[in-house]
């Protein structure tokens, strides 16, 4: 037990003081977070200019209404207009062709923002280009077409002798807004990007935390085979005592990631008052990634100790990776029914537990059933992944050169 | 002290060692001898349980190998190497609590041994830093730093230059005073020969001479014609009275036949050669193992 305390400290220490080690434990968060926030931010934020748009109309009716719509509907902070709308007419004999080559050039000369061209008139469903260079705010494109689909209906409305006043009582105006139940009756606003996101963030969060630590066990186990260090470790404490080091070492090390993320993430929720979940669901992922982290110790060095070379590894590596991968792929389909048989059924592996609890957990807590039996089911499999390993870590680790095949390394397992 | 009883280890096909004996003594240096791939160093491997033998029985004191047996070996494989990014002192701590030893204690005796290969200053530096030749001595003091009764040296002094050879050579002669016993493997006769007390000659996985190296020498022991000429030495192995003979640029070394005129011998190599030296004595441990091994005869069956 010394022994395997001297190799845990060994690996935690070694481990812990490295750079990719520091930058992972506080870029992951920052990542994570950007990746929620900054989208949303960044679609909200308001213009601090104004911007000119262009409309070609070759039937004359819409243009002009609808510009100015868009002029007096927006203005900016400083009490400006946020668009000035161009009625692009051409030449009497210039083709459409003709007229859009010439406003594109415009717009690669910085004179526009982008343009918009009304195919048809007020009295058919009609066809809109809008064309820029950037098409990335959402805003001004959902503006155009609110604009536009406002000016034809008044236009249509107008020819049939509809007042301008009953067309808008004829309007409706919905926001849907949804609330998340839970079991305990409690009700909270749902926000599906926010909720997803989460969900999403954390699947990520698990995956990062598995894979760099699962890589690095895999490094060091190889580095200790190709300069053979590993005779020397051998021959000074027994397989099950070295194994035993590195995953306590490496489990310590995982933990001090989860423990600083999990004390930013309260320290957010305190400091900023976003509360990314209750804490029963944290405390309940902490769990499970606990878990997946231990699980998955096992199943590299299983996997990882035969191998003797880097590229070896890094194969083996990828196929766990991909393993991983599956709950993060079928994320989308898992929000819309998280319920579904399926996905109860892959909750049930467990080489996808964990990610597939950290998706599950914040869009709907699972059964209390499911949870238990979940949680029992880890603990198993952890038993049963850690003994299987050390068996194959036994001679695997001592093995050079070709790696062995599949059946040989059961016939490991199998002997004991 | 270690006592290895009818060893045999067999890879897939291919019998690496096979029913190797040899016992090693408190304060004696122990050499196992054999040319490249003869099974010296999975002979040490499966000492050191690193490899399960598939035969044969290897006793410390007479009891089995165990974990207490682990604190008492020292080890130095073949292949050299360290963790290149960790620190040197950091490094040396970590192998001696891997043999039971307490930090504290650990951390005075590493200085010590770094104090004695001039490596005390920089303690602080990471592995990679270090020459070759340095990272060799730190992992020479890895796998002596617990005091350990037995050290097991697998080629010790390859990668070494003169200065350090005579270095790590006093370094075994100070250990063995003290009672240690030291097992070290190489392929270089002359230096076997010079450094150690008993030998075991390994050919093609089997034993082919073992014991004392007096004794071992006084079984092969008909002296030698030691010489060295110059001029143009390749008409010796022809010579009448001559069993064998290794002839090198300019000395030779001739195993004579029982009944060989020394005299006559002498005469002719004188008329024929510039002799500068020459000298009757004990064969060399070379020439003992290519009589050994060229003649199967007189070696199979002399495992001690």
């Amino acid at each position: 037990m010394k022994k395997a305390l001297a190799v845990a400290r060994w690996e935690y220490l070694e481990r812990v003081k490295t750079k990719a080690f520091i930058i992972g434990l506080f870029l992951t968060p920052i990542i994570m977070i950007s990746m929620m926030v900054l989208p949303t931010l960044l679609a909200t934020q308001e213009d601090s200019s104004t911007k000119a748009i262009g409309i070609i109309d070759r039937t004359g009716e819409l243009a002009r209404p609808f510009a100015e719509k868009m002029e007096s509907r927006y203005t900016l902070k400083n009490g400006l207009p946020n668009y000035l709308v161009q009625v692009i007419a051409g030449g009497r004999n210039d083709s459409l062709e003709v007229l859009i080559r010439e406003t594109d050039q415009r717009i690669r000369n910085g004179e526009l923002e982008g343009y918009c061209i009304v195919r048809g008139g007020a009295a058919s469903d009609t066809l809109v280009d809008y064309r820029s260079l950037s098409l990335g705010d959402f805003i001004l494109l959902s503006r155009v077409e609110e604009n536009l689909r406002a000016v034809i209906s008044e236009k249509r409305a107008a020819a049939r002798g509809v007042s301008p006043l009953l067309l808008k009582e004829l309007q409706v105006r919905l926001d849907l807004k949804s609330v998340k139940l839970s079991k305990t009756g409690k009700e909270e606003e749902g926000d599906f990007i926010k909720i997803f996101l989460s969900a999403y963030i954390f699947m990520m969060m698990l995956f990062m935390l598995i894979v760099g630590s699962g890589q690095a066990l895999v490094r060091s186990v190889i580095e200790e085979k190709s300069n053979r260090i590993v005779e020397v470790l051998v021959s000074s404490c027994s397989p099950t005592q070295l194994m035993a080091g590195k995953v306590l070492g490496l489990s310590a090390l995982g933990f001090t990631q989860i423990g600083v993320w999990a004390f930013l993430g309260i320290v957010g929720t305190i400091q900023f008052g976003v509360q990314v979940m209750p804490p029963w669901s944290a405390l309940l992922l902490i769990v499970y990634f606990i878990l997946g982290y231990l699980f998955y110790a096992g199943v590299f060095i299983a996997a990882g100790s035969p191998l003797s070379t880097e590229q070896a590894a890094q194969q083996v590596t990828s196929y766990l990776v991909l393993v991983l991968l599956i709950p993060i792929v079928i994320a989308f389909p898992a929000m819309k029914n998280p319920d579904a048989g399926w996905i109860r059924i892959m909750t049930f592996v467990p080489f996808l537990t964990p990610t597939m609890m950290a998706l599950r957990i914040p869009i709907q807590m699972p059964a209390a059933w499911e949870i238990l039996a979940t949680v029992l089911l880890m603990i198993v499999s952890i038993w049963g992944i850690m003994v299987a390993a050390g068996r194959i870590f036994r001679v695997g680790i001592l093995m050079t050169g070709k790696a062995p095949n599949i059946a040989e390394i059961f016939r490991w397992i199998k002997t004991g | 002290m270690l006592r290895v009883q009818n060893l045999r280890k067999v890879f897939s096909t291919v019998v690496a060692v096979d029913d190797v004996s040899f016992e090693v003594e408190r304060g004696e240096i122990f050499g196992l001898l054999g040319p490249n791939g003869a099974g010296k160093t999975t002979t040490i491997r499966a000492i050191l349980n690193i490899l399960p033998a598939d035969a044969g029985v290897i006793t410390f004191e007479d009891q089995p190998f165990s974990d207490q047996t682990r604190n008492q070996v020292g080890y130095l494989p073949e292949e050299r190497g360290l963790y290149r990014k960790s620190k040197i002192l950091d490094t040396i701590l970590y192998f001696a609590e891997l043999r039971g030893m307490k930090r504290a204690v650990a951390r005075a005796e590493a200085l010590r041994w770094l104090e004695r290969f001039e490596l005390a200053d920089g303690t602080k530096r990471k592995i990679e830093e270090l020459s070759k030749g340095n990272q060799q001595k730190v992992q020479f003091i890895t796998s002596v730093i617990h005091d350990p009764s037995l050290l097991i040296l697998d080629e010790p002094f390859s990668g070494l230059d003169p200065v350090n050879q005579i270095l790590f050579k006093d370094i075994f002669q100070e250990l063995r005073q003290q009672g240690k016993a030291i097992i070290f493997s190489t392929h270089q006769m002359d230096q076997a020969e010079r450094l150690s007390d008993s030998l075991c000659l390994i050919h093609l996985g089997r034993v082919v001479l073992g014991g004392s190296v007096r004794e071992v020498k006084k079984r092969y022991g008909k002296n030698a014609l030691h010489i060295e000429f110059e001029g143009d030495g390749e008409f010796i192995p022809s010579l009448q009275g001559v069993q064998r003979s290794i002839v090198y640029g300019n000395a030779a070394e001739l195993d004579l036949e029982p009944d060989a005129r020394v005299s006559e011998l002498v005469g002719i190599l004188n008329s024929r050669l510039a002799l500068r030296k020459l000298e009757l004595r004990e064969p060399s441990l070379e020439s003992i193992f290519l009589q050994a091994v060229g003649a199967p005869t007189a070696g199979s069956g002399e495992g001690a």
